[in-house]
């Protein structure tokens, strides 16, 4: 069959390119979501630093505080009220310092799940979650890197855990939450909420910031487009959010905002994955 | 009897942990009078009515920034040694703050103990040096103006 061979060529070569371009978006999508891990980086470090300082520090003074109680109970003339009441006072400390220490082991383990969640490779299968131990994990990464000008705050309603691929969720809510922070010049807040309705839960990321301009409002899903200065944004965050929200769980990213009083975005995401949630997801 | 004697140190930290840590480290080895905050304008305004020796600062805080606090020494205690605390390896933040603040000292977390009380005792010596120097110059005006007062009645007196 000479003609279908000849036709074949063509058909041969689309199919080649389409799968060529999908291998080359998904090393993409990879680059960037490693890209925005390496953003955060500095608040991470922060993050992680001054606990493990105050952990470093406190160890110290317990050794020595425990040595200088070891000595006062060896005195040779016996436990006085004097040396009774310096041991009081070194107790009070130390434990004043276990309570630290508690505390900044929590802050370093809050930064993991977050970390890990970025470091794993892009799962295919779905799995169920807790949407909000995602936004929280999330937020713990985000906030450590703001957290000089920007308050986060979060309203999350009980919701039940949902059929989803996790870390791309990671990715969706860390792009809107810098995005969320960036938006803001000097000081302002980070509201972020979740509503469960029906069948759906509603995640939402508020900001105080300089909101979205009429004319960049038809744009901002479009892929390279950016507000942000050179080195700053890359243009792919909110098309990689829809991609993630709309393509692969049939849900809905939406926003409204008004210039110079900030921005909402809503992300809609089913609880339950069927071929039906997401052929409908377009009429909800 | 102790409020006056003992140095006053003033640490301020948005984190309440480095505020703990320290404010217990001092307790345990010195006998300073500690003074925590984690709000940078509470300890602003504490320096406006208490005498300091030493002020520690967080580089990174809501509201005012450890260089903005440690601006704010410079003005209210100018004899206080000022100290900046920080996470970021920001060098670029650190001769800022040396050349515009006069900054005593930097020091990175996580710190060390020693070092940092070295750091402090240091501090303490040079506030209360320059505090002498300060009343020195003063008895020096003093006396000084009282010589040109005694001159003036000596000239008076012989013309």
């Amino acid at each position: 069959m000479p003609e279908g061979s000849e036709s074949a060529c063509p058909m041969d070569d689309l199919g080649r390119l389409r799968a060529e371009l999908a291998t080359a978006n998904q090393r993409l999508a990879e680059a960037y979501r490693m890209a925005s891990l390496g953003r955060l980086v500095t608040g991470i470090v922060h993050e992680m630093n001054t606990p493990l300082a105050a952990i470093l520090s406190n160890n110290a003074v317990m050794q020595r505080g425990l040595e200088t109680l070891q000595r006062l109970l060896a005195e040779p003339a016996g436990v006085g009220e004097a040396e009774r009441l310096r041991a009081a006072g070194i107790l009070e400390q130390l434990h004043s310092l276990t309570a630290v220490d508690k505390t900044a082991c929590e802050r370093i383990s809050s930064v993991i799940p977050g970390l890990k969640a970025f470091a794993r490779v892009e799962e295919a299968e779905l799995r169920k979650a807790d949407l909000n131990c995602i936004l929280k994990s999330t937020l713990t990464l985000v906030r450590s890197e703001f957290r000089a000008r920007v308050i986060f705050e979060a309203e999350l309603a009980a919701v039940p855990e949902m059929e989803c691929y996790p870390q791309s969720l990671y990715q969706v809510f860390l792009n809107l939450l810098v995005n969320a922070a960036q938006a803001i010049e000097g000081q302002g807040k980070v509201a972020v909420r979740t509503v469960l309705e029906g069948d759906w839960v509603c995640a939402s990321v508020a900001d105080t910031g300089r909101g979205i301009r009429p004319e960049d409002r038809p744009k901002i899903f479009t892929p390279g487009f950016t507000t942000k200065p050179v080195g700053v944004g890359s243009g792919l965050g909110l098309s990689i959010c829809r991609q993630i929200v709309v393509d692969r769980h049939g849900g809905r990213i939406e926003f409204e905002s008004e210039a110079g009083a900030g921005a909402t975005f809503r992300v809609w995401l089913p609880i339950r994955q069927t071929g039906e949630t997401r052929s409908t997801s377009q009429e909800l | 009897m102790e409020g006056n004697a003992r140095p006053a140190v003033l640490i301020v930290d948005d984190e309440e942990m480095v505020v703990t840590s320290i404010r217990a480290f001092l307790k345990l080895e010195t006998d300073f009078a500690v003074h925590g905050f984690t709000d940078p304008e509470e300890a602003a305004r504490f320096m406006e009515s208490s005498v300091i020796e030493v002020a520690v600062a967080d580089y990174v805080m809501p509201k005012m920034n450890g260089i903005q606090f440690l601006g704010r020494a410079k003005q209210t205690q100018p004899e206080a040694a000022r100290v900046l605390l920080t996470g970021y390896a920001d060098k670029q933040s650190a001769i800022q703050a040396i050349n515009e603040l006069a900054l005593f000292q930097y020091l990175e977390k996580p710190w060390d103990n020693a070092a940092l009380l070295l750091v402090i005792q240091n501090g303490i010596e040079r506030a209360q040096l320059v505090r002498t120097l300060r009343d020195k110059i003063s008895e020096l005006d003093v006396a000084h103006s009282s010589l040109k007062d005694v001159q003036t009645r000596l000239l008076r007196a012989f013309m």
